[in-house]
């Protein structure tokens, strides 16, 4: 572990602890920050890896999450060696995160405790130089949607304390990604909500600048829009954009009324 | 999450008896509430499109949604800046904070006596879609459970926003219009002919309309009625 001079507490760790609540502050605000604006889940995971390394004093961190059909899926990762070594541990079907997905308990070991758990694993685990390792699940009330994995290239096991803390931060990834269905929803509705106004408003002044250059009332520029946008088959929102951007003369659209009032007269 | 409690407080509040409650009885009572519980004298939502009011969806209170309506006729005052910026605008005391910001509006403001304004953008992420905006008869701030309250109840005025639905997944536009009401509509059809009157574009057409009211003291409606009824022509 680093340590730091000046500013810190007295005492044993006290030092340590003092740079690790400034990261872990700043993490959080960051998770909270991610949570107000547009929210793309692979980023917020990947941030989450990369805080929980630096605070947690691991090496590499991945985050998995539960697919569809219940299997689990490798989301984001803090280094390139920690994704492979992921992807081989949802291909050989053994190691922590799964255990801790399975669970929905933290799990973890050091070297020879993950030889015997996961032999496959750990032996493929141990080449890319990595020993101590734990897995916390994120968990969503009574379901586990996926798991916070943590590895060291020590054999020193996580403390309660930094367990505490890998849990908190698993937590706020879970409110994250379960607001997140309902964010996206109402972000595309808020869209569609903005542009039929915003159609609604250039439909309302191409019926105006009809209105004026035929001298017809509004309405009947309307049904002169509608007519057109009819005959061509075009959307109105269209049609109406073409005449207020004067790309569609208004002759072309007051022809087949002007036709059926000769008949009439 | 962490106003969920709130949220639910205020849902309750806003359900009364019980009973299913449509969107646009719901948005009044938003406004109703805010009035009772959160100490102000007036509250609007409105529904903006591209800097433009296309409606006062709800109001409530003793200043209604004269206030609201306002800005959009002169063209500057909270609301446009909480629309355009999507954070809220807090102006405890309009006399001191608004008098540079929005000189003609904070005048006329305060002549049927209004002293502080609350704006809160309605929106999700980048996306705004109107505001709903408090405002008070006295200076000060809104206390900080007034300002949580008024958070949230612009974030359930604004799903009532969003989850009025035909067919659903698509907003029902026609729906929205049927709460606000088509009056403020006029205008951009007044735009459309001031355009062709003056050959120029609808939207410097609209800054002349806001020019030509604020000049003549009048609304920016009843002019764009004038002219949509071609009792006035623009460029003569």
């Amino acid at each position: 572990m680093s340590e730091v001079g000046g500013g810190g507490k007295d005492g044993g760790g006290g030092k340590d602890v003092s740079l690790r609540e400034r990261r872990l502050a700043r993490a959080f605000v960051r998770l909270a920050d991610t949570l107000a604006e547009e929210f793309d889940v692979v980023e917020f995971m990947h941030g989450l890896s990369v805080d929980s390394v630096e605070i947690l004093s691991a090496q590499a961190a991945s985050v998995m999450l539960a697919d569809m059909r219940g299997g689990l899926r490798l989301i984001a990762s803090s280094h390139e060696q920690m994704r492979l070594l992921e992807l081989f541990e949802i291909q050989s079907a053994q190691g922590p995160c799964l255990d801790a997905f399975g669970s929905g308990r933290t799990v973890q070991a050091n070297a020879a405790e993950s030889r015997s758990r996961w032999p496959v694993f750990a032996r493929q685990a141990s080449q890319a130089g990595f020993r101590a390792m734990c897995a916390v699940p994120l968990r969503a009330r009574t379901d586990t949607i996926g798991a916070l994995n943590l590895l060291r290239g020590s054999d020193e096991l996580f403390s309660d304390a930094e367990l505490d803390i890998a849990r908190a931060m698993a937590q706020v990834a879970t409110i994250a990604l379960i607001q997140e269905p309902a964010l996206r929803e109402r972000s595309l509705l808020a869209e569609q909500i903005r542009l039929a106004l915003r159609s609604r408003v250039v439909i309302e002044q191409a019926k105006g600048m009809l209105a004026q250059h035929l001298s017809v009332t509004v309405d009947e520029a309307f049904e002169l829009l509608t007519r057109h946008a009819r005959d061509h088959g075009r959307r109105l929102t269209d049609v109406a954009r073409d005449v207020v951007e004067r790309k569609i003369s208004p002759g072309a659209l007051a022809r087949p009324i002007r036709t059926r009032s000769i008949r009439r007269g | 999450m962490w106003n969920e409690k709130r949220r639910s407080r205020i849902v309750a509040a806003l359900r009364g008896g019980g009973g299913k409650v449509g969107a646009g009885e719901l948005m009044r009572r938003v406004c109703g509430f805010a009035v009772d519980e959160m100490a102000v004298s007036g509250c609007a939502l409105a529904l903006i499109s591209g800097a433009e009011s296309l409606g006062i969806l709800a109001s409530a209170g003793r200043h209604l949604a004269r206030i609201t309506e306002l800005q959009f006729d002169l063209g500057e005052g909270p609301c446009l800046q909480a629309y355009a910026s999507g954070i809220p605008v807090l102006v405890p005391d309009l006399a001191v904070q608004g008098a540079a910001r929005w000189p003609v509006f904070t005048g006329a403001a305060a002549r049927p006596g209004v002293r502080a304004e609350f704006c809160f953008p309605l929106g999700v992420g980048r996306i705004t879609i109107g505001v709903f905006d408090l405002c008070r008869d006295e200076p000060g701030m809104l206390s900080d459970e007034h300002l949580a309250d008024a958070r949230v109840a612009a974030d359930i005025a604004r799903d009532a926003v969003l989850y009025l639905q035909d067919p659903p997944g698509h907003p029902a536009l026609s729906a929205l219009f049927e709460i606000v009401g088509m009056d403020r509509l006029v205008i951009h059809q007044a735009a459309g002919m001031i355009a062709v009157q003056l050959d120029e574009e609808p939207s410097d057409a609209l800054a002349r309309l806001r020019a030509a009211a604020f000049e003549s003291e009048r609304s920016i409606y009843g002019i764009a009625q004038d002219v949509v009824e071609r009792r006035v022509k623009f460029g003569e």
